[in-house]
């Protein structure tokens, strides 16, 4: 018998997690803003050493095949755009759930930041080749951490990875996240959606968060972002980057097409972009010394 | 134990006693395995689109990623390996090209690729003797260059063969 998770039990679960820096917490806002410089981001990136010396080394890793070496900061930023920026204070400063084995979904070891990463990409693509007026870097944002609910509810789903697949296959059940429901009492989105209220998480963030999976269910302002991500989630699933079991047992909200245009000559051009960039930078993390 | 692992887009070739070629966790993504009982020889490409006129520049940087140029790629490869280059007498068999549920036509790319490399194929004379493609999960594939048995595995599922 599987143990049943309420409200409590993964805020108890949240309590035990470090709490976002505060570099990364004040990036997350600031990135949200729509009328932010990058000056501003300069300036939060300055007040936190650990993080100033992963950007030098990101940027300078071989991977970008920089020939001069980049030595400052401003430099660095403007080089690797914000979202990486973000993408790095965040992946640092989370990197216990990011790493962390997910075995309730039979992964191999680093599927979630790989997957996350991998939606991240896909989800910035997907709003920058379709033309779609979302921040693309927001979209970035937000795929990075759409799934991290998983590793709050892996646990407690150890041992059921068969039987969700099973009744997925009889019918029984709609998809991976309605069955993690009906096994556990919760599902990851929502497990997710709890993180990102207890990190204070903006709330465009959050919306994805809850609703990647269901985003037709999202407030109207949010809504053509949560489809945008909810497709870079898909998109990094059908590359063969998921997180395990789950990989590919949900479904398909076609209603995307109300607020993404994309053809398949298009979706096939974001999937060889997203391999390529994918490629890049998991190169260019890994050689930072990261230790996803 | 030698293995020859093929990421996405590569293609690759072994005839070594004991040796293994595998591909990881093919979504919408195809592996066409051709196996030459003459020679011993077992190559594998691992296709992500089916038609490389969707960027041409990839397809000469990386010709695997593509059913219509990967194909012809993967023949060259073996040819090196004494294959017949047009692949006669080959084995064909196919995994992967999985689809997310309730697709629509545009994310139907693994059908799509599978029914392209069938179209270039039947090109050569040549069919997949077995197939294990579709579905809603992601297959990891590995041949044995000895017995020429493949072997599937996914998160969740008992491994099976082909």
């Amino acid at each position: 018998m599987t143990e049943k998770v309420d409200r409590e039990k993964i805020r108890r679960v949240i309590s035990s997690v470090p709490l976002l820096s505060a570099s990364a917490t004040q990036l997350l806002q600031t990135t949200t803003d729509p009328d932010h410089d990058l000056q501003s981001i300069v300036r939060i990136v300055k007040t936190d050493a650990t993080l100033t010396a992963r950007v030098l080394k990101v940027v300078n890793s071989a991977a970008f095949g920089l020939i001069n070496e980049i030595t400052t900061l401003d430099r660095a930023i403007s080089y690797l755009g914000e979202r990486l920026i973000v993408g790095i204070a965040i992946g640092d400063c989370a990197s216990q759930l990011f790493n962390k084995d997910l075995q309730g979904y039979e992964a191999e070891h680093g599927s979630l930041w790989r997957h996350d990463l991998r939606t991240a990409i896909a989800s910035r693509e997907v709003v920058t080749q379709t033309g779609a007026d979302i921040n693309p870097d927001l979209a970035f944002t937000a795929g990075l951490l759409h799934d991290i609910g998983k590793a709050l509810i892996s646990d407690y789903l150890s041992g059921t990875a068969a039987e969700i697949i099973a009744k997925i296959s009889a019918e029984q059940t709609s998809d991976y996240l309605s069955a993690e429901e009906e096994m556990i009492g919760f599902d990851h989105a929502r497990a997710g959606h709890e993180l990102a209220l207890a990190w204070k998480l903006p709330a465009t963030i959050a919306e994805v968060i809850r609703f990647h999976h269901t985003p037709a269910a999202a407030q109207p302002e949010y809504r053509s972002l949560v489809y945008a991500v909810h497709l870079g989630d898909n998109i990094a699933m059908m590359g063969g980057c998921g997180t395990g079991a789950d990989s590919m047992h949900y479904r398909l909200d076609t209603e995307y097409s109300e607020y993404l245009h994309l053809d398949s000559n298009t979706l096939a051009s974001i999937l060889l972009a997203v391999n390529e960039e994918f490629n890049k930078l998991e190169r260019s993390f890994a050689e930072a010394g990261d230790t996803h | 134990m030698g293995q020859i692992i093929l990421g996405v887009g590569d293609y690759g070739a072994s005839n070594r006693p004991g040796e293994e070629v595998k591909t990881f966790a093919l979504g919408s993504c195809v592996s066409v395995i051709l196996l030459d009982p003459k020679t011993r020889t077992v190559g594998m490409v691992h296709v992500a689109l089916p038609e490389a006129a969707i960027n041409k520049a990839k397809s000469l940087q990386k010709p695997g990623y593509f059913a219509d140029t990967g194909i012809p790629a993967l023949l060259n490869e073996m040819a090196k390996f004494g294959c017949q280059p047009k692949g006669k007498g080959m084995v064909v068999k196919l995994c992967g090209g999985a689809n997310v549920m309730d697709t629509n036509d545009t994310f139907q790319i693994g059908k799509r690729n599978a029914l392209s490399i069938k179209k270039v194929l039947w090109k050569y004379g040549m069919g997949a003797v077995a197939e294990d493609l579709g579905g809603n999960f992601s297959r990891t594939v590995t041949v044995s260059v000895d017995t020429g048995e493949i072997l599937l595995s996914s998160p969740g599922r008992p491994n099976w063969k082909l």
